[in-house]
């Protein structure tokens, strides 16, 4: 992919790549490729083998995990400058979630090999971006925590029951 | 302290072209308004009546049998309570309630529901004697493919909160005519006609369904689907008048009621906010729609040639239709449809057909007394002996009209 000054102004303000070196920056927009999805277009389905990331340049991503039946309930919308899939990137375990465009969407995507050859010929700036990495996971799994919470609320509301006086 | 709003999911509901979807926010009010409370099984509990030269009102003991636990009820708790089958939903409960008391008081449901929690004396086990029987036998393969399709049908609902608007404008383009005296005046000419032509017609019934001939198959098929097609316009009608008196129509869809009856429904409860003749108006006009398209089968039916298809056709619709009205607005056949509902509005006496068989099935074991003298146990007996009479009464006429046009 060209590293034109609009892609690399966009790379600046994602946040894994916050860090990142100019040349380190281009050296990575080479690495990226660029994927557009129509309206609804399903990227992934939870259970998908995969080894990609994606970072949403334009449009809404909807991040939705199976219920029951045809329903899903939605866990995330990833929005412009904001990623998803990271998690088997790394691991390469199926794909945990389903991934659904709700608009057009642009996205870039960052392959396994890429990232390996990154961490190879740039440790600084792959240290970088796994040290935010981190950090987003852990908002990631505060923000998990709150929707847990969220959910048992939303069991007892739906039943009325009483816990309190138990 | 501010109370926290309610927590809401959002889920994602497939179609069946696999990509396209549609995004529903689930409030927890949504879940607590169609859940179905149920007390504990009838020999694990007891109430009696208390009675206090004191307190005007009557109160009531109920008694958890295996808790030891118990909780004193008021009147109004007492008639809740009596609701709470499993069966019926928070929402019907509540409207219940207002029918009975005719005013609500937002508190008691969830006050009460607290209470008989806390004494242990409800359950949250599946709602249906059907869905309890099919999760027991889960192991047997049979049984668990019905519960799949029961599952899967139950699923199906096709439905659109956002009627109103539409509602409205059918009403402004020409719906209010129906809700006029001229309305009213053709409906009745439209009705001795169609029993006058029916009349004629019924002379020779085998005449009259020969027509059918070799196209039987053909014909049953589009006589259901032109009755099915009423039964949206008939739901369509109820959303007039529920707009005609100013209330709001809340939901307009269609479901396989009991996971295997295909219908259309709508959500007109609205109107219990209205007058008790806005109630009365609403539910009668949607089943007039059946006396109209029957009326006009009818007319239809004896100007065709006798024997022809067409005649055929427009007798059976005819007949479909107008047997539609009368399972519409006859109370007593053990279906809760728009005259039962007439019925209990005017008595007052929301639960006659859950109360009547109820009694009914205690004079049968032997537990009730063989006849009250309450006013209440008299209207018990003769909603259970007219449904029962008026439903053997329905089957013998359709077993005769079948037996007429085959013989």
């Amino acid at each position: 992919m060209q590293a034109s000054d609009e892609t690399l102004a966009f790379l600046r303000d994602v946040r894994v790549f916050e860090a990142f070196s100019d040349p380190d920056l281009v050296a990575l927009t080479d690495r990226l490729r660029e994927r557009d999805l129509r309206r609804h277009q399903i990227l992934f389905r939870e259970g998908d083998r995969g080894d990609e990331m994606f970072i949403v340049r334009r449009g809404t991503i909807l991040i939705s995990k199976a219920v029951t039946g045809k329903v899903e309930q939605v866990l995330v919308r990833v929005e412009p400058f904001d990623f998803f899939g990271e998690m088997s990137l790394f691991d390469g375990s199926p794909r945990s979630a389903t991934a659904q465009a709700e608009t057009d969407v642009e996205l870039l995507v960052l392959g396994r090999d890429s990232l390996q050859a990154m961490t190879e010929t740039a440790p600084r700036a792959a240290a970088a971006f796994f040290y935010a990495m981190v950090q987003v996971f852990m908002e990631r799994l505060r923000r998990s925590t709150q929707q847990v919470a969220e959910a048992t609320r939303w069991g007892l509301e739906a039943t009325g029951l009483d816990v309190e006086a138990r | 302290m501010q109370r926290p709003t309610p927590a809401k999911f959002e889920l994602l509901v497939r179609r069946d072209d696999e990509e396209g979807f549609e995004l529903r926010q689930v409030a927890s009010v949504t879940g607590y308004l169609n859940s179905r409370p149920r007390r504990i099984e009838p020999d694990a509990y007891e109430i009696s009546e208390l009675r206090s030269r004191v307190a005007v009102a009557p109160g009531f003991i109920l008694k958890n049998k295996t808790t030891d636990r118990f909780l004193l009820l008021s009147e109004p708790e007492r008639f809740l309570w009596d609701q709470m089958d499993g069966a019926t939903s928070l929402q019907e409960i509540a409207t219940a309630y207002v029918l009975k008391y005719g005013e609500f008081d937002f508190e008691i449901i969830p006050s009460l529901l607290r209470k008989l929690q806390r004494a242990q004396l409800l359950t949250f086990e599946p709602r249906s004697r059907l869905r309890a029987v099919l999760a027991r036998n889960r192991g047997r393969a049979v049984v668990k493919a019905i519960e799949l399709v029961l599952t899967s049908l139950e699923r199906i609902r096709i439905s659109t909160h956002n009627v109103q608007g539409f509602f409205q404008a059918l009403y402004r383009f020409g719906g209010f005519l129906l809700f006029t005296p001229i309305a009213a005046i053709a409906c009745a000419v439209l009705a001795v006609a169609g029993a006058a032509a029916a009349l004629v017609l019924f002379r020779d019934v085998h005449d009259m369904l020969e027509g059918f001939g070799g196209h039987a198959l053909r014909g049953v098929l589009t006589v259901k689907l032109l009755f099915f097609a009423s039964v949206a316009l008939h739901q369509f009608v109820h959303g007039l008048a529920c707009v005609h008196y100013r209330r709001r129509v809340r939901e307009f869809g269609f479901t396989f009621l009991h996971g295997f009856v295909p219908t259309f429904y709508i959500d007109v409860t609205d109107i219990f906010m209205a007058s008790r003749r806005a109630r009365v108006v609403t539910a009668v006009t949607g089943a007039l729609v059946h006396l109209a398209l029957g009326a006009v089968a009818f007319i239809v039916a004896a100007q065709a040639p006798t024997g022809s298809f067409t005649q055929a056709f427009a007798a059976a619709s005819g007949i479909i239709q107008w047997q539609a009205l009368i399972v519409a607005l006859y109370p007593f056949c053990f279906i809760e449809m728009d005259g039962y509902h007439i019925l209990v509005d005017v008595l007052g006496v929301p639960t006659l057909k859950h109360d009547a068989i109820g009694y009914a099935k205690s004079l049968l074991t032997g537990a009730g007394r063989i006849l009250g003298e309450g006013r209440e146990e008299l209207l018990w007996i003769a909603y259970v002996v007219l449904s029962t009479i008026s439903v053997a009464a329905f089957i013998a006429f359709n077993a005769w009209i079948i037996f007429s046009a085959t013989h």
